[in-house]
């Protein structure tokens, strides 16, 4: 099987599907980068956002475009349109992605292949294998290539960019698998021009090396991830006057979950929680439950990954942040800890790589231990 | 329709008044037993407002009076007011409508039947006070209902008829009812009074039913949407206002039992149009200066008369269309403009003639600009207009392609 | 769990966090950013009303992120009102539910009516129908601002609330100007207290600090009549900073004195939380720049821009009639004649 992407001669279709706010510049850059190297063998192209994913929200999947096309009459096909239906590759800027995108309420959970068509491709930037990788995603429908680029989840900012060159490798990674679209030549010039930076160059060329590619098979993946469509009903059936039935007091939005919005997860050692009720009063999306003895579970159908549930619980390493990659499914953990307490601490161990001992931690001395740059990514201009 | 007794009424009888049209409303809205209304001064529609205080400070009625800070805020507090159920009444003129303007689209998106009057006034700049029709007929493409009145009379009527008609469950849409400024709004003229009771046998109490903004019925009204969804929404709104035909009839026919009053058809009347060559068609106060010039017209023999439209919103087209299709020619009288359309004709001259594309022999369309600003329509004018008409019908005057502007010094 | 319901009646004090009520009426499952204090805030609004509450909300992010067609958040009865509106929602309301117990069309019982609104939509556009509201002291509503120092929705631009400096995308940072939005914070709250004497409520809160919000919000629909309550909420989106420090964003706009928690009930004035501490000289005002340097949108900030701040805020503190509250300064010859005694505050309240 080839190691490139045969695409329709008259243009190709790239997504880029990113965290909202984060990665919001990334995307841009991306796409602008893709049409602009197309231009210079005499393409033309066109770039765009998403409408429906704005205004964007931290960390909510978001969707940008890059559309390049022989001659303008083959371009109209793709312009004044939301999006494309069908795209030749998505790249996932962030491997959490690969679980699921759901962008807003009543879209579901979607697979991170689904607009990809029958021998496209899925790029992800990530550390990880790409086996790794495809455990996380859902059970391939149709043949695709998954390219690994080199990297972390590069997490951008909004005024401020931080630059680590994940666009410049993604760039590589796309010359790599769709040459005849994306030229490896181009795509140095563009950058060369555009930066003058040797580095950022060397860096396109690193990600054109360094992607491992892997052809999936139909039937590859997990289907350990839940099931998240809905039908739509039409105006015969629409309540009048814009109205929805409210929620039930107790329940939570079952047409917009939104765990898909996280990269991190909470884990909680119950063993050191001292119930001071901090963790479930601040989380703004109403995650936690209060357990019959007096804990607070996260209920992580619901979780946003935000992460101020870790920074405001005053006991260290009792709430920490987790890759969202080392979990297979959403189950609420405290009835394992209730009924087999060792089970869980190991659970809680090996997924946070803390000790769940509690003679070997301490009240932090202060909010700002936990608060250190390195625990967590953070946007530019999280300290000086 | 169960009798609502209410204490210390006065005693149950019609009554006569000599009232101006907005006085005439205030009677109305004592009558509907309105529960919040919202006020702010703009000339000529708050006459209705200033008879309103005067009713309530001397105790005739008890309505929540609330002067806003205004239009926009006007007309925001009585849709919020709607939405817990109560029956509202509100209005403005003139630019301080088109202050309201977001409150006024959005009104007629949450489908709340508010009732408002437009006492219609000439849009600034320059500031005017004297009559045109663009400031209600603005609200014509979002789902507002829309008449208009002739006579003072006709204005308390149709006030009853709006909270009818605008909160039956088919329909549940805001209505506006045009006064021109000045003719109606500041003109007295003898109006009979209805007694509570018929009132009562005519009007329904308020209910929004599951719609109900309350704790006891825990929605969530307007949520925002996207493109998948508000397609749909729109065509709920469609469905409405073509239901709302329906139900004007309906209500137009219970009128004339409990009232004896209401004209022959409910969208549209007829002034000797029975053997007429020629009609002129137009809304509101126009109708009166027409009238004395058709009847002085046919002294002289020749075959004219007038339709009145009085429902602009929905539009009734079958019944436009088929009383229209009678005649050799007919004269659409704007007391509006619309800068720059089809044959630079006004608002109504461009609907009645896409009303008549579909009619196999159309009769020749002839626009007419007239009595802008608050300018009368004189008898003179009214001469131009029919000779004009009469030369587009037997082919002299370039058929119906050009407007005319009547009155207007070069 | 067992899901505690509220009486109808009095809302009594939330004594501390052990006694906040467990009931959620506004619930997980709405497209806010991670860590968004604004959707906080409206979980302990509601938290902190109960159950027999309406709320109107005007557009913004809390109308566009939370409720999303065909389905909401909410568990209380809920309406949609236009940007510049939350006064005239808050004032329709009140009358069209007073009016009809009045009349006996509805059943007479308490019930609260919340409108909300954002800087935007409440200290621009609409600041003229909340004002108006606020004299109408018979009816009884809530008037809560929460304020993300931005036009949020619309992808962050400045509003009146904005702070100095601050970049947004109608003031970004480049080489000809490096600050293009100029202009202070204008003192919403304290201009809504000064204006209104016949409202017996008005606050200023922050959802870092939770119960003394709740206990705001309950306090403020107790005493009845027309009230308002402005909460300062961090936004990661819009001040660019990783969600998960929101609160302690929070806790240093505070600690720094930048932003004064107070109410003033019935024309008494009241400091609460550290604000209450710097006043009394038991706790140093934080140099401004702890909290500065955390947010992306003062990462261009000159040692100027910062000493610029941080004098302002400094006046606030020494200058001002009540520190945070009423910007009026006294003019030595008029201190007795206003019955005014000028002190300084103590030495402590300069920054540390």
């Amino acid at each position: 099987m080839s190691d490139t992407v045969k695409t329709d001669p008259t243009g190709i279709t790239i997504e880029i599907v990113y965290r909202g706010i984060f990665q919001k510049t990334l995307a841009q850059r991306i796409c602008r980068s893709v049409v602009l190297a197309a231009r210079k063998r005499g393409y033309t192209g066109t770039a765009f956002g998403r409408y429906g994913d704005s205004p964007e929200r931290n960390g909510v999947p978001a969707k940008y475009f890059a559309v390049v096309a022989v001659n303008d009459l083959e371009l109209e096909a793709s312009m004044a349109k939301y999006e494309p239906s069908v795209v030749d590759i998505a790249v996932a800027v962030d491997d959490t992605l690969v679980k699921g995108v759901e962008s807003w309420a009543w879209y579901g959970r979607q697979p991170i292949w689904k607009p990809v068509h029958e021998g496209g491709a899925v790029l992800v930037t990530s550390e990880k294998t790409p086996d790794e990788v495809l455990a996380q995603t859902d059970t391939a429908e149709r043949p695709y290539l998954m390219g690994i680029v080199p990297g972390l989840a590069s997490f951008a900012g909004l005024w401020v960019f931080k630059d680590d060159h994940t666009d410049y490798r993604v760039l590589g990674a796309l010359a790599k698998i769709v040459p005849q679209w994306v030229r490896i030549e181009d795509v140095k010039t563009l950058i060369q021009e555009q930066t003058k930076d040797g580095s950022a160059v060397a860096s396109a060329q690193d990600g054109y090396e360094r992607t491992q590619l892997r052809q999936v098979k139909v039937g590859e993946g997990t289907s350990g991830h839940e099931v998240l469509q809905f039908d739509k009903p039409g105006w015969t059936t629409m309540r009048p006057g814009v109205i929805v039935d409210a929620r039930k007091p107790g329940e939570r939005n079952p047409y917009y979950k939104k765990y898909g919005a996280r990269t991190l997860r909470p884990v909680v050692n119950f063993d050191t929680c001292i119930k001071c009720t901090m963790c479930w009063l601040d989380c703004p999306d109403e995650c936690f439950e209060v357990t019959p003895e007096g804990h607070y579970e996260v209920v992580y159908e619901a979780c946003i990954g935000c992460g101020i549930c870790a920074q405001v619980c005053p006991v260290k390493d009792c709430i920490v942040m987790v890759d969202e990659l080392k979990f297979e499914d959403n189950d609420d953990k405290w009835q394992m800890w209730k009924t087999d307490h060792d089970a869980y601490n190991r659970w809680f161990e090996q997924k946070s790589g803390v000790s769940a001992d509690p003679k070997k931690v301490a009240l932090a001395s202060s909010r700002a231990e936990n608060a250190a740059p390195g625990a967590n990514p953070t946007t530019a201009g999280g300290e000086d | 329709m169960a009798l609502e007794v209410r204490e210390k009424q006065p005693s149950d009888v019609e009554t006569e008044q000599l009232a101006t049209g907005c006085e005439a409303i205030a009677e109305a809205i004592r009558l509907a037993d309105v529960d919040v209304m919202a006020a702010y001064p703009i000339r000529p529609y708050d006459g209705v407002m200033q008879a309103a205080a005067k009713l309530i400070a001397n105790g005739k009625m008890d309505v929540e009076y609330i002067v806003a800070d205004g239009e926009h805020s006007q007309f925001e507090i009585v849709k919020h007011a709607c939405a817990v159920g109560s029956r509202v009444f509100v209005g403005s003129s003139g630019v301080g409508w088109f202050y309201a303007m977001e409150a006024i689209a959005v009104t007629a998106g949450l489908r709340l039947p508010v009732v408002a009057i437009c006492g219609n006034r000439a849009l600034d700049d320059p500031g005017a006070f004297g009559c045109e029709h663009n400031d209600a007929l603005a609200v014509r493409d979002l789902g507002w209902l829309l008449c208009w009145a002739e006579t003072a009379q006709e204005s308390l009527d149709f006030a009853l008829t709006a909270w009818r008609v605008g909160e039956d469950k088919r329909v549940s849409l805001p209505v506006a009812i045009g006064l021109d400024g000045a003719f109606l709004t500041h003109s007295q003229q003898i109006v009979k009074i209805p007694t509570q009771s018929a009132v009562n046998s005519f009007l329904p109490k308020f209910d929004l039913g599951d719609r109900l903004l309350h704790p006891d019925n825990p929605i969530t009204i307007a949520p925002q949407v996207d493109q998948d969804w508000l397609m749909e929404i729109r065509m709920q709104n469609d469905q409405a206002m073509r239901k709302a035909l329906e139900v004007i009839a309906e209500a137009h026919a219970d009128f004339k039992r409990l009232f004896g009053r209401g004209g022959e058809n409910p969208y549209l009347d007829e002034y000797m149009t029975d053997d007429a060559e020629v009609v002129f068609i137009g809304q509101g106060t126009l109708s009166l200066p027409m009238k004395v010039a058709i009847r002085k017209l046919r002294k002289e023999g020749h075959k004219v008369g007038l339709v009145r439209l009085k429902w602009f919103r929905p539009f009734a087209t079958a019944d436009v269309v088929k009383s229209l299709s009678r005649f050799k020619a007919v004269g659409v009288i704007d007391r509006d403009y619309s800068f720059g359309s089809p044959y630079y004709g006004g608002v109504l001259y461009n609907e009645i003639r896409s009303a008549m594309y579909s009619v196999e022999k159309r009769p020749t369309i002839v626009g007419f600009i007239a009595a802008l600003g608050g300018r009368e329509i004189e008898q003179p004018m009214a001469r131009e207009m029919f000779d004009k008409l009469t030369a587009a019908a037997s082919g002299g005057l370039k058929s119906g392609d050009i407007t005319h502007w009547i009155g207007v010094r070069n | 769990m067992a899901v505690e319901t509220h009486g109808t009646g009095t809302l009594p004090q939330i004594k501390g966090v052990k006694d906040v009520p467990y009931d959620e009426l506004f619930v997980s499952g709405h497209r806010t950013c991670q860590g968004c204090e604004s959707a906080l805030v409206m979980r302990h609004m509601v938290k902190a009303s109960g159950p027999r509450t309406i709320v109107l909300g005007s557009t913004g992010c809390m109308y566009v992120a939370n409720t999303t067609y065909y389905t909401t958040p909410w568990v209380v009865p809920w309406m949609h009102t236009q940007l510049g509106a939350s006064g005239s929602a808050a004032l329709g309301t009140a009358a069209g539910l007073k009016v009809l117990m009045r009349k006996g069309k509805i059943k007479d019982e308490k019930i609260n009516v919340i409108a909300f609104c954002g800087d935007g939509g409440g200290a621009d556009m609409g600041i003229g129908a909340i004002s108006a509201t606020l004299t109408h002291k018979d009816y009884n509503s809530l008037i809560l601002l929460y304020d993300n120092e931005s036009y949020a929705n619309t992808d962050i631009q400045l509003s009146s609330q904005t702070p100095y400096g601050a970049v947004t995308t109608f003031s970004p940072s480049g080489s000809a100007k490096r600050l293009m939005h100029t202009r202070w914070k204008k003192n919403m709250p304290g201009m809504m207290a000064a204006g209104h004497p016949e409202s017996r409520y008005i606050a200023a809160g922050c959802a870092a600090y939770a119960v003394d919000l709740m206990n705001k919000i309950r306090k403020a629909l107790e005493l009845g009549g027309p009230t308002f309550v402005h909460t300062l909420d961090p936004c990661p989106k819009g001040w660019d900073y990783h969600p998960q420090y929101s609160q302690e964003l929070g806790h240093l706009a505070v600690e720094t004195g930048i932003w004064p928690l107070y109410e003033v009930i019935d024309g008494v004035c009241n400091l609460t939380g550290p604000t209450r501490q710097i006043a009394e000289g038991r706790k140093k005002r934080k140099p401004v720049y702890e909290y500065l340097k955390r947010q992306g949108r003062f990462a261009h900030f000159a040692d100027e821009d910062v000493e610029h701040f941080q004098a302002t805020v400094d006046k606030m503190w020494t200058e001002w009639l009540i520190p945070g509250v009423i910007p009026f300064t006294v003019a030595q010859k008029d201190q007795t004649l206003l019955r005014i005694e000028k002190r300084p505050l103590h030495e402590e309240t300069k920054p540390a």
